[in-house]
């Protein structure tokens, strides 16, 4: 029951309209049930300079119930859990319109990057850090993106993990899967 | 003359006939206005459903000059509350009122709601398709989409269960779609998602409708109980079954819901018989089973063997004498335990008491159709004999009054409970205050108790095998003791309300008041629209002009009341005034009216 031919349509008009935002969705299977959104962290942010991976699943009442989205780049914000990637975002729930897009819905995931909603919180240790110790958030949420979400430092791991003697598509998987925590891919890699 | 009779016959509050005929008479006149002002109890099934949404949708369409759907939206979002949709009104203006509750009104709307244009193909923003205008469909909101996604957002809507709200697709547009589009456009495909959505408007007016409620019979009868002025209340439905409005247990007036609520938990919990087991019980330090004490000295042997020491439940030796275990000392716990242990007694001993009496009461009401059929039986070789006396409803309406007072009597028992134990009101009254409280309701509970078990011999007592004259003194003992135990049962919940919750401050124990006539029964809501078409177009224009009236002097309140209501009220008491007042008195009492 998935409109297919929506999310065609919405996938080219995403190839055409490749505008300064940088925000991108690209399947992840052939079927489009599955796909990944990408959203740049948003300059005059802790996550500036950071490139965001999102998982996108496409429910079967698309797009009249909304896509299901999930951090997979581990992030650092009172609103994402810093566990499992879940969003605490009203469109994504009850205030979903089939009007809206996945353009439109990772647009206003960059928004919620930009400006975190503290009061309603995904992750309550982030939450209270942000409203207690304001400082202290913000580096800790310089710091994972420095760490989890640089492409640059992503080509770092890659290297000192493959010349640590593992092949280059095997870390690639194993960093990935790790949600780009290069210790855990190590481990990963370790008892492969 | 009274040689059955005379040895009670100073307890009795009336003595003789004329004072009791006196006391009749003044009681009489309060009790008319009283009756009737609540007789406004409907049933409502299945059939009338429709007939009483429709009412009110009416009402509301008539006074906004609005269509059908938006009337339902507005009565929707206000829980069907006509006064407060009113009120906001007036309050806050058409616009403010429409808006609150996501009604749209387009000022140059066209009529049609199909995209007019027909064949000219235009784009859906939804499913990004070029369709011919005839495949779209504009709402109220002025948001135009094609057929199919308008079909597909429904039809994920009503499977969430959200008939009754279902917005436009543009986003954060609240419009409330019209209902007519669509089940029109889900009835062409899913025929049965349809009737389901119609099924959840319809009953919204039960659900969303503080004033409505489902009867809780089970297997559930199909109807539903509408009040009209006041919540709190016990009805009766068609079905027999009687309950409290409130809280749709079984009515328990004089208990408050909350009482009625805990004792219910207590009475079928088993705490309380974890509770004895705690008191005679200890558990035995090797298989854990519990051990009963049966007399004699403090070690204890359990079916396994093991001897265990009952003040502290330690594994102990079998070497003993009376006081001591060899081997064995008990630490300092032994007091604490057996505080505990007494605390426990005596809270068991309390329920028990309370418990008791409530099911003593509750089980003799169980045998009123017993003793009703006895009474009818007697009643009915009486009038067949040679007697001056040839009325018998004494002994029906005594029966009544009997039955009645049982209940009161056996729902003040766990009112009694929480009244003055420690589980709610330990620190609202300080303990003498308390006892002050305990012994004037107690007092007046006795009394009641008293009459109520006079009443109840005397109408057992063989009327139909006595001469004339000692079926006159038991007749008058009965209409005695009637009008006593109505009073009595009228004090109790003066001294309830005034006395004992009035001086607490807590608003949550509300009592439903005493009715002498008994739980009103429901009478069947096509009949309050008979007697409402008799009072004809006057109670449409008594709402109208309130309306105007409001309108110009701002204020809602108290204008001109509803002449409609008024009228219909009237009527009905009109049909049940000799159900109202034969409960107390002789025949001669009525008829000399
Ligand atoms: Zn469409
Ligand atoms: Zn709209
Ligand atoms: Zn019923
Ligand atoms: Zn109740
Ligand atoms: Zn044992
Ligand atoms: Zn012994
Ligand atoms: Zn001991």
């Amino acid at each position: 029951m998935i409109d297919f031919s929506r999310i065609q349509k919405e996938l080219q008009d995403c190839e055409r309209n490749q505008d300064s935002s940088g925000i991108r969705v690209c399947p992840k299977s052939d079927n489009l049930t599955r796909l990944t959104g990408t959203i740049p962290g948003p300059i005059g942010t802790p996550y500036e300079g950071g490139t965001f991976q999102i998982d996108i699943t496409m429910p079967d009442g698309y797009p009249f119930e909304p896509p299901k989205m999930q951090f997979s780049t581990k992030v650092w914000h009172p609103n994402i859990s810093s566990q499992s990637g879940a969003i605490c975002l009203d469109i994504l729930k009850d205030q979903w319109s089939p009007a809206l897009t996945l353009k439109t819905a990772l647009v206003s995931i960059q928004a919620l990057l930009s400006a975190p909603e503290p009061k309603d919180p995904q992750d309550a240790v982030v939450a209270e850090q942000y409203m207690k110790n304001y400082q202290v958030f913000v580096s800790t949420a310089r710091y994972w993106t420095e760490t989890f979400a640089k492409k640059s430092s992503l080509e770092e791991k890659v290297k000192r993990l493959v010349e640590m003697g593992f092949g280059d598509a095997q870390v690639r998987s194993a960093i990935e899967s790790s949600g780009g925590d290069e210790n855990l891919a190590l481990e990963k890699l370790c008892s492969a | 003359m009274d040689d059955n009779l005379s040895g009670e016959e100073e307890d009795y509050y009336y003595s003789s006939d004329q004072e009791s005929l006196n006391g009749i008479d003044n009681d009489e006149s309060v009790s008319i206005p009283v009756s009737s002002r609540s007789n406004t109890v409907k049933v409502i099934t299945k059939e009338s459903l429709l007939a009483a949404q429709r009412e009110d949708l009416r009402r509301v369409m008539e006074l906004l000059s609005v269509k059908e759907h938006h009337a339902r939206t507005l009565l929707i979002h206000y829980r069907w509350d006509v006064e407060k949709l009113f009120a906001v009104l007036v309050e806050k203006g058409k616009d403010s009122l429409f808006s609150g509750a996501g009604v749209t009104l387009l000022e140059n709307q066209s009529c049609d709601s199909s995209v007019s244009g027909s064949s000219s193909m235009m784009s859906c923003d939804i499913c990004v398709e070029d369709v011919p205008g005839y495949q779209l469909t504009r709402m109220d909101c002025g948001h135009s989409f094609c057929n199919n996604c308008w079909t597909g957002h429904f039809t994920v809507k009503i499977n969430e269960g959200q008939s009754k709200r279902i917005i436009c697709m543009a986003h954060k547009c609240n419009a409330i779609c019209d209902e007519d589009v669509v089940r029109a456009l889900v009835s062409k495909s899913q025929p049965d998602l349809a009737e389901k959505f119609d099924r959840f408007l319809l009953e919204s007016y039960i659900e969303d409708n503080k004033m409505v409620k489902w009867c809780p019979s089970t297997p559930h009868c199909g109807n539903a109980i509408r009040v009209e002025d006041d919540e709190l209340c016990e009805v009766e439905c068609s079905c027999g079954l009687q309950f409290c409005f409130s809280c749709s247990s079984q009515a328990h007036s004089p208990c408050s819901c909350v009482m009625w609520e805990l004792w219910r938990k207590k009475c079928f919990d088993e705490s309380e018989t974890v509770n004895w087991i705690t008191v005679h019980t200890k558990p035995c330090p090797k298989c854990h089973k519990p051990v009963e004490k049966n007399g004699g000295c403090n070690l204890v042997t359990c079916l396994c063997r093991q001897s265990f020491c009952w003040l502290c439940g330690e594994a102990t030796g079998r070497d003993h004498t009376w006081a001591r275990i060899s081997g064995h000392s008990c630490g300092r716990f032994q007091e604490d335990k057996e505080k505990q242990m007494e605390r426990a007694k005596r809270d068991l001993k309390r329920y028990m008491h309370y418990h008791n009496r409530y099911k003593a009461h509750i089980d003799s009401s169980k045998l009123e159709a017993k003793l009703s059929n006895n009474i009818s039986k007697k009643v009915s070789i009486s009038e067949k004999r040679e007697l001056q006396l040839k009325d018998f409803s004494w002994a029906t309406n005594g029966l009544h009054r009997l039955f009645r007072s049982r209940r009161v009597l056996s729902y003040s028992y766990p009112f009694a409970f929480y009244m003055f134990g420690d589980e709610l009101f330990k620190d609202e009254m300080s303990s003498e205050e308390r006892e002050i409280k305990q012994n004037l309701f107690e007092d007046q509970q006795q009394q009641l108790e008293a009459n109520v078990e006079k009443l109840s011999k005397f109408l057992e007592e063989p009327f139909d095998q006595f001469a004339d004259d000692k079926v006159m003194q038991i007749r008058i003992q009965v209409i005695n003791l009637s009008v006593a135990v109505d009073t009595l049962c009228e004090n109790m919940y003066e001294c309830i309300e005034n006395d004992l919750l009035g001086s607490l401050q807590l608003g949550i124990h509300n009592i439903t008041p005493y009715r002498s006539n008994g739980i009103e029964r429901a009478s069947d809501f096509y009949s309050s629209q008979n007697s409402k078409e008799a009072v004809g177009q006057s109670s449409d224009c008594g709402w109208t002009s309130r309306l105007d009236q409001a309108l110009e002097s701002g204020k809602s309140e108290d204008t001109s009341c509803s002449s409609g209501k008024r009228a219909r009220i009237d009527e009905s008491y009109r049909n049940s005034q000799t159900t109202l007042l034969d409960l107390n008195l002789p025949a001669e009492a009525i008829e000399r009216k």
